[in-house]
């Protein structure tokens, strides 16, 4: 390593005669830091300054390693050295100083001190400048260290809260123990067949399915004429297909249920935000494309709970529907109808959004250029129209299902005698006193839904996870045929009239005595929520905004970097932000539990765990933004200012940033957004004085204070609405000013 | 660099939170209203601010537990005994003498052996809508809500989830044996519409007419009543079970002064009046010189068992009676 790399940015080359190390003034803040604040902390206050906590004072020989580190990392930066050199020693010296530092806090379990905090990041500071300037990495110091915090930060909040969980699972009381982990797979709340109490034979039912789908899934394989072993093989999957349909239908117990629900809701979801999709582009009357933008909206603004208990209201044994329309009493709607009805409502928006991208880049030309050749619309249909929106179905049907089986707010609701996986983890935890199950658990659905994303990966053949997303292409759409439009545009008028419906009776609820009962007018609801909810609510608007800003900052940076630039760990950053998207929040909330009460990460019952814990959890909505709105700048601009010398912070902040306003403004609004109605990542983490609205409202439906929980959920949604609509439209504003000056 | 620096160091001072001050971290498990109005009570009587978070018993046990190494909390305040004593015989709490110990009431402490402080006590009834119950009779006895009859009206609280129903599985195992109980879990199963998660909510379902009969405590049946939801509160006639709310000291409590202040302020008549007062809860207090509230549903007209806390409280009991009803009970299909 002898001769300095062509593509390191020093400028050692072009005898600009800037002969020392950037890693100087990083190195020379962690020495200072070092020496006047603490490096530890009595408990979870953080600015105690207490003598005895300064790392001279503790005088551990771990401790002036780091501090021999940061001094030797001085000297280097300020040797006339060739650059690249000089850039492996620092690399040497910080990491040995940064490593000294971390080893300490996991040997000795001290809660970090801010003088901790400030030196090590200081030291990162001084690793990642080094590791630009020895070519090591591909970019100039600021690449380097946002590639370098970037991976700190998926290791230590995403990776490691999960690590605990896992550990939970099979370590009891310190020693390795498979024996929770099978109690909890055995057990009939997991899941169980065979129940000989029931008047039905569920085995003989369930191999029954399985012959029977086999002998169909053969035939038409011998219908089609395929050699004998083609038939012997789809002979075999269909049993296996026809023996899980059996197991879902009657098996019992969380597992079944979860995924019979995932079963009916992933598909549901994903042909209706098709529908919904086709509809918004290319129907003809356009009045239908303003009403599917509220409608995509309403999902994230909406708390969890509180649909749940206007569909009971609407729908219940005494609803306004089903025993005031049609005088029925039955319980059908607790238990899976009422939580897919309830999951379907939720995540079809959801499913809609990522359709519309990829819809709207379908090129009509291509399928135009097809039927000129001689293909009939099957034929256009199956090979040029079913790929091009293939990656678009399968990410939406993977984000029903991570939703649907992460859903906590509508089982616990709605689920009636059935459990489901989701909020098993809860139950474990908080009713009957077991981690270690709950982490079992946790370590079920993460399987399941890594699983999924492992499944879709082959079925398409690669391509990132982060980079599916829709570029819209000009150029006149085909509309679609006018029977199928009149068809949708039905469904979409029912789906409007029922959401509708609920909305409204939302509102009405927290306007009324007693929901349900007696619908005598009164504000008292709104009353109680100003006295014992406003200050919370306030506090949750605080946290989540503050919340925002990290992780919209992070999402960018992440996804600038995944899809600008190729390094050594660029898959594990994006594998880390696909496990915080598709952990589901409970067993994020009790990773967070696990990894941060102990030890030098003491967090828990702190404003900073909450941050932390939506901050990571909203960071893929940002990076999604984030790198559907990269998409469609040209890189040839960022190029054009690297070659005018300009460092990548400067290109980032004068080329992308302006172009990009819009899109970070809507990153920024949606984290804010999904940060005010987040519940099951942060219903672990509430303590005194953190307290969070909608944790708040889970209390009150427990208690039945369903007035209140209506009064909020309405301000809630109404000031949502409100956040998106005003702050969207400002920014969109601004954009077209920006974009003006600076073009 | 240097400015992303200076951004570094002011994204750390982000993780800084604020030094506190002596005050009480309570951790509330009764009714929210209740938990609502001892705040600012407490805070005029004594001059300490205390700050709330209202959770279910087990919950509020599974999160001593959690924290039990650096505890955030200082106090757990109500909820249903049997965590009280687990949380005791943990170690994670700890038994502090209040000074108003003698005016307790004698019963109450002896029943569970002085192992926590007594707050209240509230048994377990029938909570009945009787509009939804139709032309159907009244139910009076455990053994009448074994009839088919009433099949699907029925609401109780997931005995795995929920402290009241677990006390209500110990109730029927001894009033009428292990064997006979135990059919009389499945009988009274084979009628359940639904098991909720949280003790209270079954009231709430009757209430609004979603089933026409609630197991729970019956205090908070009288709560629901008194907010106006249609409603008829009684316990059945072989004898009902109840609950011996505690208040307790968390080991090593961040703010131990504080929360011995708040103890000793909880146990007196004119704190205990909150409750039914302005707490919406109607409990009999632990104090035998409080005036109880003229709703709490009075003891000497139930018939109350002779609840073995120490054998039923006993987490291994505990464990063998949920065992056995999630497989021998839930797992039978209505």
């Amino acid at each position: 390593m002898a001769v300095t790399t062509p593509t390191t940015p020093s400028r050692t080359g072009n005898g600009m005669g800037l002969r020392f190390s950037g890693a100087w003034l990083p190195a020379l803040v962690a020495i200072v830091t070092y020496l006047t604040l603490p490096f530890g902390r009595p408990g979870r206050p953080f600015l105690t300054i207490e003598p005895d906590l300064y790392a001279l004072e503790l005088g551990a020989p771990l401790l002036w390693i780091v501090l021999l580190g940061a001094v030797a990392s001085f000297v280097l930066s300020l040797l006339r050295l060739n650059t690249a050199v000089r850039g492996d020693a620092l690399i040497a010296t910080g990491t040995v100083g940064l490593g000294a530092g971390v080893l300490w806090f996991i040997l000795s379990a001290t809660p970090f001190g801010i003088g901790a905090l400030l030196t090590l990041a200081a030291l990162a500071l001084v690793l990642g400048h080094a590791l630009s300037e020895s070519g090591r990495i591909q970019g100039d110091a600021f690449i380097a260290t946002s590639i370098l915090v970037v991976s700190l930060f998926v290791i230590l909040f995403i990776i490691y809260p999960l690590f605990t969980v896992l550990r939970a699972a099979v370590i009891i009381d310190g020693s390795f123990d498979l024996s929770q982990l099978r109690r909890t797979l055995t057990h009939p709340l997991f899941f169980f067949l065979d129940n000989p109490r029931s008047q039905i034979d569920e085995i003989g039912l369930t191999l029954r399915w399985g012959m029977v789908v086999a002998v169909l899934t053969g035939a038409w394989a011998v219908f089609r004429r395929r050699s004998v072993p083609i038939v012997a093989l789809r002979l075999v999957l269909g049993g296996i297909a026809g023996l899980i349909i059996g197991v879902l239908l009657y098996g019992r117990g969380a597992l079944p249920t979860s995924l019979l629900t995932v079963a009916i809701v992933a598909p549901t979801c994903t042909l209706l935000g098709l529908a919904f999709a086709l509809l918004g582009q290319r129907a003809r009357f356009k009045p239908i494309r303003r009403s599917l933008d509220v409608i995509s909206v309403l999902p994230i603004i909406t708390p969890p709970f509180i649909l749940a208990f206007a569909m009971i209201f609407l729908l219940g044994r005494r609803g306004i529907v089903t025993h005031g329309l049609f005088d029925m009493s039955s319980n059908w709607i607790y238990g899976i109808p009422g939580v897919a009805i309830a999951q379907i409502l939720a995540f079809t928006p959801i499913a809609y959004l990522l359709l519309r991208g990829s819809i709207s880049s379908l090129n009509p030309a291509l399928e135009e250029a097809a039927q000129t050749l001689g293909a009939g619309p099957w034929t256009t249909m199956r090979t040029i129209t079913w790929p091009l929106v293939r990656p678009g179905l399968a990410a939406a049907f993977l984000l029903s299902m991570i939703e649907s089986l992460a859903d906590f707010g509508n089982p616990i609701i709605l689920g009636g005698d059935r459990n489901y996986l989701a909020t098993e983890v809860y139950l474990s935890l908080t009713g009957r006193f077991n981690p270690n199950e709950a982490a079992a658990y946790g370590v079920v659905l993460l399987a399941l839904v890594l699983g999924a994303f492992f499944i879709q990966r082959l079925w398409l053949g690669g391509g990132s996870f982060v980079t599916v997303t829709g570029k819209p292409s000009s150029g006149a759409l085909a509309p679609i045929p006018r029977v199928l439009e009149i068809a949708l545009t039905l469904v979409l008028f029912v789906w409007t009239v029922f959401v509708a419906a609920l909305y409204v009776s939302i509102v009405v609820g927290s306007f009324a005595q007693l929901w349900g009962v007696n619908y005598t007018f009164t504000t008292r609801h709104y009353e109680d929520f100003m006295r014992a909810g406003w200050p919370v609510f306030l506090y949750t608007a605080r946290v989540a905004a503050i919340s925002a800003v990290p992780a919209m900052l992070l999402g960018f940076l992440v996804a600038y970097l995944v899809s600008r630039h190729r390094f050594f760990g660029r898959r594990f950053v994006e594998f880390g932000s696909l496990l915080s998207f598709a952990t589901p929040g409970t067993v994020m909330g009790v990773a967070y539990i696990f990894a941060f009460n102990t030890g030098p990460w003491l967090l828990t019952a702190s404003a900073t765990i909450i941050i932390l814990a939506l901050v990571f959890r909203n960071m893929p909505v940002a990076i999604r933004a984030a790198v559907a709105g990269l998409a469609q700048i040209d890189p040839s601009l960022e190029e054009a200012s690297t070659m005018l010398r300009a460092r990548s912070l400067t290109t980032l902040r004068r080329v992308l940033f302006p172009l990009l306003v819009n899109t970070l403004v809507t990153g920024l609004i949606f984290a804010f957004v999904s940060a005010m109605t987040a519940v099951s990542q942060v219903i672990f983490l509430v303590s005194p004085g953190n307290q969070l609205a909608t944790v708040l409202l889970l209390g009150w439906v427990e208690q039945g204070q369903l007035g209140r929980a209506a009064a909020m959920g309405t301000i809630l949604i109404v000031s949502m609405l409100f956040t998106i609509l005003v702050v969207l439209g400002l920014a969109q504003r601004i954009s077209a000013r920006v974009v003006r000056v600076e073009g | 660099m240097k400015r992303l620096t200076l951004v570094l160091v002011a994204a750390a001072a982000l993780f800084l939170s604020h030094a506190q001050a002596q005050r009480v971290n309570l951790l509330c498990s009764p009714d929210l209203a209740w938990c609502e109005a001892l705040g600012p009570a407490f805070t005029e009587a004594t001059g300490i601010p205390l700050e709330f978070i209202r959770v279910s018993s087990q919950d509020a046990l599974a999160r001593i537990r959690a924290e039990s190494a650096n505890p955030v909390f200082d106090v757990w305040f109500g909820g249903t005994g049997d965590p009280h004593l687990i949380a005791m015989r943990d170690g994670v709490a700890e038994m502090y003498i209040p000074s108003t110990w003698d005016d307790i009431i004698p019963e109450l402490k002896s029943v569970i052996n002085e192992e926590y402080i007594p707050l209240y006590a509230g048994a377990i009834g029938f909570v009945i809508n009787e509009e939804a119950l139709g032309d159907l009779p009244l139910p009076r006895s455990w053994r009448d809500l074994t009839d088919p009859m009433y099949r699907g009206l029925i609401a109780m609280p997931d005995p795995t989830s929920s402290g009241t129903a677990y006390t209500t599985l110990a109730t029927l195992l001894q009033v009428f044996g292990e064997e006979d109980g135990w059919e009389l879990v499945e009988g009274i199963h084979m009628n359940v519409a639904q098991y909720t998660s949280s003790g209270s909510a079954p009231g709430q379902l009757a209430g609004r007419g979603e089933v026409a009969i609630a197991i729970q405590f019956m205090h908070d049946g009288v709560k629901f009543a008194a907010q106006g939801f249609p409603l008829t509160v009684f316990a059945p006639e072989e004898g009902v079970g109840y609950e011996i709310g505690g208040i307790s000291l968390i080991a090593n409590a961040p703010n131990r002064d504080a929360a011995i202040e708040f103890i000793e302020w909880a146990l007196t008549p004119e704190a205990q009046a909150i409750a039914g007062d302005l707490g919406d809860s109607y409990q009999i207090q632990s104090n035998m010189n409080t005036v109880q509230h003229p709703l709490a549903p009075n003891f000497d007209e139930i018939n109350l068992i002779e609840y073995d806390f120490d054998r039923w409280g006993d987490p291994a009991v505990r464990d063998q009676v949920l065992t056995r009803w999630l497989n021998d009970v839930f797992a039978i299909p209505r």
